[in-house]
């Protein structure tokens, strides 16, 4: 007797799909812990280098802050709680005002004077969790500063306090 | 004789097996990179808490050092930047004083005590009046 086969039994593709979808599902369990760790963090520091970027510069302007350390106000720009106005000395000896301005959402941006008329250099961070400054009083030093940034869902992803260095 | 049209059943199965193991391979490969991944980003977050911290515990007076808070007095509340470590543990350990120096440890502990990240700073006895 000559058995022809034309394809597959229903049983056979309903064996091999119930296999797969095993494999499938056992991937799946596997990576639920991850994603769901995943959502509880903020922003990646590891695909936004920039953002590391922002906060190390800010760490060095304040701590080669001079007195008086900050400026109520400098060309067009006025301290907030979005502005940072640090008066710095240079490695070079030249003393510098650095303005930072966090006023746009998503984006940093640093600019250096060496007088009001004259700007020395714009560098600007794009695509950056949102920055506020605020006073951080520690004792006998009450010239610290906390930047903190929160992401898009509101969840804090940077806190950082800086304070001027001893000259 | 026989003929044969399409596959057989053993065809399948083995050719599913192949892309099982090509697909678990870069599964494999890309949870590895997000765990590690996950991990420097928890590693940031628990350096800047415990950065924080360095500022504050060195201009606390050094006789005062024993008798501050145990834990981060810089964390706050809703604005926490340890949250995504919760349950985490936060303490400053203070060594007994030799030779008038005080070795002031900061440590964060999360995933069960699994991660551990931790600094140490030392106070020396100036004689009281801060540094500054």
């Amino acid at each position: 007797m000559v058995r022809r086969e034309r394809g597959f039994t229903m049983l056979e593709i309903v064996v091999v799909l119930a296999i797969f979808g095993a494999f499938l599902w056992i991937v799946v369990v596997l990576t639920a812990d991850m994603r769901a760790w995943q959502k509880r963090m903020p922003v990646n520091f590891m695909t936004h280098p920039q953002i590391s970027a922002v906060v190390s510069r800010l760490r060095r302007d304040v701590q080669d802050a001079v007195r008086p350390y900050y400026r109520d106000s400098y060309s067009t720009y006025t301290m907030s709680d979005k502005t940072l106005i640090i008066y710095t000395l240079q490695a070079a000896g030249t003393a510098e005002t650095v303005v930072w301005d966090f006023s746009t959402d998503g984006e940093v941006s640093r600019h250096a004077f060496t007088d009001v008329a004259g700007q020395t250099s714009v560098w600007t961070a794009r695509g950056t969790p949102t920055f506020k400054i605020t006073d951080f009083p520690i004792a006998d030093h009450p010239d610290s500063v906390r930047i903190q940034a929160f992401d898009k869902d509101g969840k804090l992803a940077i806190d950082q306090i800086y304070q001027p260095r001893a000259h | 004789m026989k003929r044969q049209r399409g596959f057989s059943l053993i065809e399948v199965l083995a050719a599913l097996l192949v892309l099982a193991l090509v697909i678990t391979t870069t599964m494999a490969m890309f949870v590895e990179r997000q765990k590690r991944m996950q991990t420097a980003n928890e590693t940031i977050l628990a350096y800047q808490a415990i950065a924080n911290e360095i500022e504050v515990r060195r201009r606390i007076p050094y006789s005062d050092l024993e008798s501050a808070s145990p834990t981060f007095v810089t964390l706050s509340g809703d604005t926490d930047i340890l949250a995504p470590l919760k349950p985490y543990a936060a303490t400053v350990t203070v060594a007994p004083p030799q030779n008038y120096i005080k070795t002031v440890t900061l440590s964060v502990r999360w995933r069960g005590g699994q991660r551990v990240e931790r600094v140490m700073i030392t106070r020396v006895d100036t004689g009281g009046g801060g540094l500054w």
